[in-house]
């Protein structure tokens, strides 16, 4: 599971370790629009079945509710 | 991998986080939405024609299911900022010396610039409001939050991190959401209501807004602190193995 986004290795002067080929900031940046989507999806989307459920949370988080 | 650890101690810092809020919230912040509502429930009693303002149903359930739904709301938020929070931290760990041992009070700071860039500054535009209140359209609304948390996080972000000796002037972005100005109501807060019931409303926005602040100030300091443990157990491996990624 660990080797999805990394090179099986990086030679034969290493063939045990795999060398993860996504940069970290590339990483962090995948982290931040991951946590982007959430919010926008519990925050902001203007679904009547996502506002109702998240409605009490939406107005104490200062989100702009209806 | 970082990506990995970063969503997974994230989803961490939601669950903590969130379940905090949610405790929270049931002090002052969730009974002020309630009474709220009575009144909106008063005024559709009250008033023979319906009112097209709000036309919302509150059909978000009662008791437990309405507490399950705002404690799972608060997870993801919970979980969403955390990841903003975390990524942000570990990207700005990589230029410290000794990132493992990161001081729990720059969780205090990292919660702190989280609470202000994603409450204070929008919240200064745009009050959190109780149901029932006037308010613009909200999809121009939820522009200029976003607009206003942006200039912040960009503001901060470069008077601290930024090299230039100019860096300070970053700060000057702070202002321009105000300067632009949020979206406004055409009307006051609550003039569908009669003038009695009105100035209660306001005495609860007004509590409302204490409340709210209170809370998020909880929450963020919460999450400041678990994305410092999270980010100590993150970049442990990369200081004892500095070539890639560590090895599980």
């Amino acid at each position: 599971m660990k080797n999805q986004n990394s090179v099986a290795s990086t030679s034969s002067f290493d063939s045990a370790k795999s060398v993860t080929m996504v940069p970290k900031p590339v990483q962090l940046a995948a982290a931040v629009l991951l946590g982007m989507v959430i919010l926008y999806g519990a925050g902001f989307a203007n679904s009547a079945v996502v506002h109702d459920a998240a409605h009490d949370m939406r107005h104490a988080a200062a989100f702009p509710c209806h | 991998m970082l990506f990995r650890q970063v969503v997974l101690y994230a989803l961490m810092a939601g669950l903590v986080s969130g379940l905090l809020l949610t405790a929270v919230q049931f002090w002052q912040v969730i009974p002020i939405i309630q009474s709220a509502e009575h009144y909106e429930e008063a005024l559709a009693e009250t008033s023979a024609h319906s009112h097209a303002v709000h036309s919302h149903d509150h059909d978000h359930g009662e008791g437990l299911q309405r507490t399950g739904l705002t404690l799972l709301s608060n997870v993801l938020i919970g979980a969403g900022f955390g990841l903003v929070l975390l990524a942000a931290m570990v990207m700005a760990s990589f230029k410290t010396a000794l990132p493992s041992r990161t001081p729990w009070l720059h969780g205090v700071f990292w919660g702190a610039a989280g609470y202000v860039v994603f409450f204070v500054a929008p919240a200064i535009g745009l009050p959190p409001q109780i149901p029932g209140a006037e308010a613009a359209g909200v999809e121009a609304r939820q522009l200029w939050w976003a607009m206003a948390a942006v200039c912040t996080a960009v503001a901060l972000s470069g008077a601290v991190f930024a090299k230039s000796p100019w860096r300070w002037a970053a700060l000057g972005l702070l202002v321009v959401p105000y300067l632009m100005g949020a979206p406004e109501p055409s009307t006051t807060a609550f003039a569908a209501y009669p003038s009695s019931m009105a100035s209660e409303l306001e005495v609860l926005a007004q509590r409302f807004v204490a409340a709210t602040a209170i809370a998020n100030a909880f929450f963020w300091l919460t999450l400041g602190l678990v994305s410092v443990w999270a980010l100590r157990r993150i970049v442990m491996p990369t200081e004892t193995l500095p070539v890639g990624e560590h090895q599980s």
